[in-house]
């Protein structure tokens, strides 16, 4: 009543002092949220400025690029947004071009290290007795022994490839190594297209893709021969790029009436840089005065004189120690999480046991990242001091890439369970009621029915632990790698090396086109796997929460 | 009909078999971690105690000088010192820069400028500390000279502590954000309806309400800067000090050791054996106590607010 | 207790190996399904109180009661879904031709692959519909034919709607035709008993009426045991009702027609006539 006979109370005054002070404290929070947005600007801004070296480029070398490059991937794109179909190939399109651009060079870079002749060893005579066990599996429709059987044989077949090895590898080593690289690459390539194919459309197309890759494979090799070129690359190129791209190319026109120009997104973007390249060469162009180059990505790395220094063995090793790491790794986590999920009751011993492991595994996630350097360190130098023999026994030192991808292994380990099961958490349970209502075992219904459907969020959660697992430093100081390495590793029992062990070492080199260049264009590597891994996972989750 | 009378209800025995030992093998999988605890502890523990036959446990922990390799001196209070700075210096840029971050996108950001900070906040966590380590060195390091009136040196403790801050802003903002977003929507209606402000909501009863949560991921967040390694190793240097007492500044501009840095350095010390190798191990005993402490204690604060409202 | 059930329970205690009712005559045919003193509980709560009563063969019988009652637990004891709760405790017998399903020897995953089940949402597998029917027999490591995919689909009245897409997902049906095709694949591997847990309860009208018409079909074939909270439901399409009350008890058991014209127990007389519940 006060207020209707009063209206100029001080309630007017009141609220607009409080409106003031609310619009300034929203300003302060987006005033706190630009800082850490802006830190994380500055740092790729500044990094990427001194790896790339923009400033030095010619006005026009901006123009050139933006007519060969920017220009046509805008247009391009803005078209592509307004057609969902469009848009969808054109996801499909970038995952496969790009996906398989970057296996083929894992796939070169590490085959090559470890020696064509050892992989083609183990991979064939390893894979004979799982052959023959999926045959027999084929041929009598399945029994209760093959799921077993499966990894025993693996494992079967990998020891005996270890006893066989020096009676194979003097016949083998006559073999030229790009064939040992058609058997090892294009083999499973082909086969796994005639495969995919064969489910797609028929088993006739599936047999003519697989003839097609192995041909059009050989034939390549067989004009680098004849132009004097390693032909291993290029067996490689055509198996791991051209291969699939064009089975999902053709996959794609065939199936989809319309949005096949979605198609283009990753050609454009490849032939405006080669075009620009070409052009710029052309015309003389005065260009970006950039450490990212070639020779930075394959030479070796030289401590004296940076802009003949490279990261070649950095990257291979990096390669090799998170790959041998996620296969020691992921499956135990998965496994792990799958357990906890859909094994452990709530109730009883087991239940308090499932309860204290989940804590256990929450507080392993806090662990720092130098205790388990320690941790490698004892296991693997003399096993907690209990059993010193034991690693040298099996040929271990801390040092070597198995060692490195064991310990990161541990450390990720964490965070690999942890995703998985909130992966299996987030299935359903009447999927599994229904599984169950049919007859199915346990086993089973995680098999066909939790883990397909679980996939993706797993697999997210993977992506990021390799993510987290590539940028690892401190652990491997701790275990001894070596900071600087001049030679990429031998296969999994050799030294380890990785790129952020060089960037570490390099980081305060006295010489300023280290600290401002080389280690810059390092740098910038690290941080575009780590953001293609990032957006990835980011990717997958998205399409998966909008499925 | 008759067939299938026949039959009983057991399943064959292989099957069941199958299912045991895939039961018993992710079961194994699962106890693997209790290993991998334990073998943190038998490690850190085995080290720790042959170090303490040869130093005194006394000498250890309040000994003021930390030169290992040169003298032979094992005091933690220098290594600790340094600890403090780099994570202070790391708390005062992280804690109220997170929190605020947290509040701006429970209560005020929209959809869309969510799903643009949510990513970049994860991708500030996932950068390499390496590269965080090498950005505060080569870049932070010559801009705070030239901003501040302060004599940096190459090295230097702020530089170090500002690049650990930013590492945990994304910590400190995510667990916070979702303890803000657990207040139920009652509570804000019911300000809301007694006529306050979007500021009153947030600061009256919002952040009041999630006082747990917020501190458990405070709690947690310093963990994170106290096991941080890679940034204090190459951005503050390996000089162990204690503190710089009155001239708090020093504190900042010189270059500092941590826990984790002097594990590093013993670690790249050439031939490290006997009691220099036992002594990275004792440290990182002492590191692997004080962030469990903290975890746990942040896990047990952060459970009493989950009891509050579900 | 009611009159009824004290005459099941003790003629059940007699002879559990004679299959056929003989005391009143309202049992005609052989009993599939028995439990004896069957008490369930939930951790300290008690779900199910000493529930006896035995189901024919080839017939419908519904569970119908209030929510809560324990209709649903009792259904999820017949194929020892309750196992898959943790919490769950299970006191008394259940009998299936004859043989005590609780004793020792019987594996549980054996006994549902006799006794299919089919869930109050529809739940089919996010896999092709072909794959969906297929389920059930590919665990049960049995052989997989068109033939088979074909027959479960006709007879569970979803074939003429889906013939056509047996290889797009199965989420891409609507909810009736999604919970046809679960009848479907619990059919498909020829199970005894189907038990259904408020099939249509999620569904609209026009499909709920549809599964009616097919529970109806599927009882000259197969027992099938209903639990649904809608009572004329129970009586359209049921040949014997059971009534469960609150606290898990079973009040009255006998042929549909007298539960709904002529119930014994005065509180199934409330129930039904919606006095209560």
């Amino acid at each position: 009543m006060a207020a209707e006979t009063d209206p100029t109370f001080d309630g007017g005054s009141e609220l607009r002092r409080r409106k003031l002070l609310g619009q300034v404290f929203e300003g302060v929070l987006v005033a706190s949220t630009l800082v850490g947005v802006l830190a994380l600007v500055a740092l790729f801004v500044l990094i990427g400025n001194d790896a790339l070296g923009p400033a030095e480029a010619d006005a026009s070398w901006f123009l050139l690029y933006f007519v060969t490059l920017v220009a046509p991937t805008s247009v391009y794109t803005l078209l592509v947004r307004r057609d969902e179909v469009a848009s969808s190939i054109n996801g499909l399109s970038f995952a496969t071009v790009f996906g398989s651009l970057i296996g083929s060079a894992v796939v070169y870079v590490v085959v090559d290290s470890v020696r064509p002749h050892d992989v083609a060893i183990y991979l064939v005579v390893g894979s004979l007795f799982p052959a023959l066990v999926l045959a027999y599996n084929r041929i009598t429709g399945g029994s209760h022994y093959t799921g077993p059987a499966l990894p025993v044989s693996i494992l079967f077949g990998l020891v005996s490839a270890r006893i066989l090895y020096p009676f194979i590898i003097p016949v083998i080593s006559i073999v030229a190594d790009w064939i040992l690289f058609v058997v090892v690459v294009t083999g499973p390539v082909a086969a796994g297209l005639g495969l995919f194919v064969t489910s797609r459309w028929s088993r006739r197309y599936g047999a003519v893709t697989a003839v097609a890759v192995l041909g059009a494979t050989l034939a390549t090799a067989g004009v680098a021969i004849t132009q004097g070129i390693d032909p291993a690359l290029s067996v490689v190129l055509v198996s791991v790029v051209a291969g699939p791209v064009a089975v999902v190319s053709l996959d794609t026109f065939k199936r989809r009436e319309t949005g096949r120009y979605g198609l283009l997104g990753p050609w454009l973007l490849i032939g405006g840089i080669v075009a620009g390249a070409w052009l710029e060469r052309q015309l003389g162009i005065e260009g970006l005065e950039t450490w990212l180059t070639p020779t930075l990505l394959l030479n070796s790395w030289s401590s004296f004189r940076p802009e003949q220094a490279g990261i070649y063995p950095q990257l291979v090793g990096s390669v090799l120690v998170v790959g041998t790491m996620a296969v020691l790794s992921f499956p135990v986590g998965v496994g792990a999480a799958i357990y906890l999920e859909e094994y452990a009751p709530s109730t009883g011993w087991r239940g308090r046991l499932a309860t204290a492991l989940d804590v256990n595994i929450s507080n392993l996630a806090g662990v720092p990242s130098v205790v388990y350097g320690l941790l490698g360190l004892a296991l693997f130098q003399n096993f907690f001091g209990v059993a010193p023999w034991l690693p040298r026994a099996l040929g271990l030192k801390p040092s070597l890439v198995i060692a490195a991808a064991a310990t990161l292994g541990l450390l990720i380990l964490p965070i690999v369970i942890v995703s998985s099961q909130e992966a299996l958490r987030s299935v359903p349970d009447e999927l599994r009621q229904g599984s169950y209502g049919l007859g199915a075992s346990r086993w089973q219904t995680i098999r066909n029915v939790v883990l397909p459907e679980a996939v993706p969020g797993i697999l997210t959660g993977m992506i990021l632990a390799l993510g987290r697992a590539i940028g690892e430093t401190a652990p491997l100081v701790i275990i001894g790698v070596a900071t600087t390495t001049y030679s990429a590793p031998e296969g999994v029992f050799g030294s380890a090396a990785a790129l952020p062990l060089q960037i570490f070492a390099s980081a305060a080199n006295s010489i300023p086109e280290y600290r401002t260049g080389v280690v810059a264009a390092a740098s910038v590597i690290l941080l575009a796997t780590m953001l293609i891994m990032n957006s990835t996972a980011i990717l997958i989750r998205n399409r998966y929460e909008n499925n | 009909m008759s067939d299938r009378e026949m039959t009983t209800l057991q399943r064959d025995g292989v099957a069941v078999t199958k299912e045991r030992l895939y039961r018993l093998l992710l079961a194994g999988c699962a106890a693997l971690t209790l290993a991998v605890t334990s073998g943190i502890i038998i490690a850190l523990l085995g080290g720790t105690v042959s170090f303490f036959s040869e130093v005194s446990i006394v000498a250890y922990l309040t000994g003021t000088e930390w030169s290992p390799v040169i003298n032979g001196k094992f005091g933690v209070l220098p290594l600790l010192s340094g600890t403090l700075v780099i994570t202070v210096v790391s708390a005062v840029v992280a804690l109220p820069i997170g929190l605020s971050i947290a509040v701006y996108l429970s209560e005020y950001a929209t959809p869309k400028v969510r799903s643009v900070l949510k990513p970049a906040l994860e991708i500030l966590a996932a950068i390499p500390t390496v590269v965080y380590g090498y950005f505060a060195l080569v870049y932070v390091t010559p801009f705070l000279d030239d901003v501040l009136p302060l004599d940096f040196g190459t090295f230097n403790a702020l530089s170090a502590g500002v690049a650990v801050g930013l590492v945990i802003i994304p910590m400190v903002s995510s667990i916070s954000e979702d303890a803000i977003s657990s207040v139920p929507d009652s509570l804000r209606n019911a300000a809301y309806g007694l006529g306050s402000t979007k500021f009153d909501v947030s600061t009256k009863v919002v952040v009041p309400a999630a006082t747990s949560g917020i501190v458990s991921s405070y709690v947690l967040a310093l963990s994170r800067a106290i096991g941080e390694t890679m940034i204090v190793v190459i951005a503050a240097g390996l000089s162990p000090k204690m503190p710089f007492f009155p001239d708090v500044l020093k504190n900042l501009t010189n270059s500092v050791q941590t826990i984790t840095s002097g594990i590093v350095q013993v670690a790249g010390a050439e031939n490290a054996s006997g009691v220099l190798l036992n002594a990275m191990f004792a440290l990182g005993m002492t590191l692997f106590v004080l962030t469990l402490t903290m975890n746990i204690l942040a896990e047990a604060v952060r459970r009493r607010y989950r009891e509050e409202y579900s | 207790m009611s009159e009824q059930t004290e005459t099941t329970s003790s003629t059940a205690a007699q002879r559990p190996e004679v299959n056929t009712e003989s005391s009143g005559g309202q049992f005609e045919g052989k009993t599939v399904l028995e439990s004896r003193d069957l008490d369930v509980y939930y951790g300290e709560t008690q779900a199910l109180q000493d529930v006896s009563l035995q189901i024919p063969e080839k017939q419908v019988t519904a569970m119908i009661g209030p929510s809560g009652c324990g209709k649903s637990t009792f259904l999820r004891c017949l194929n020892r879904m309750n196992d898959l709760v943790d919490t769950a405790h299970i006191e008394g017998d259940v009998f299936f031709n004859g043989k005590n399903i609780y004793a020792d020897d019987v594996e549980s995953v054996a006994l549902r692959r006799r006794i299919g089940m089919v869930f109050q949402h529809p739940n089919p597998f996010p896999k092709t519909i072909y794959d969906n029917v297929a389920y059930g027999l590919r665990v049960q490591n049995n052989e997989v034919t068109d033939d088979i995919i074909e027959d479960s689909l006709r007879r569970a009245a979803l074939w003429d709607e889906v013939k056509d897409q047996l290889d797009t997902s199965a989420l891409d049906l609507s909810g009736g035709q999604q919970q046809r095709l679960c009848i479907a694949r619990a059919i498909a591997v020829d199970p005894d008993v189907i038990l259904m847990d408020e099939p249509a309860s999620a569904l609209d009208p026009i499909a709920t009426s549809k599964i009616e018409d097919l529970i109806e079909e599927l009882a000259e074939e197969y027992t099938v045991v209903i639990v649904t909270h809608n009572m004329q439901q129970a009586a359209r399409i049921s040949d014997k009702t059971a009534v469960f009350l609150t606290g898990g008890e079973l009040v009255e058991f006998d042929d549909t027609n007298k539960i709904f014209e002529n119930p014994e127990n005065q509180r199934v007389e409330d129930y039904i006539t919606g006095k209560f519940g």
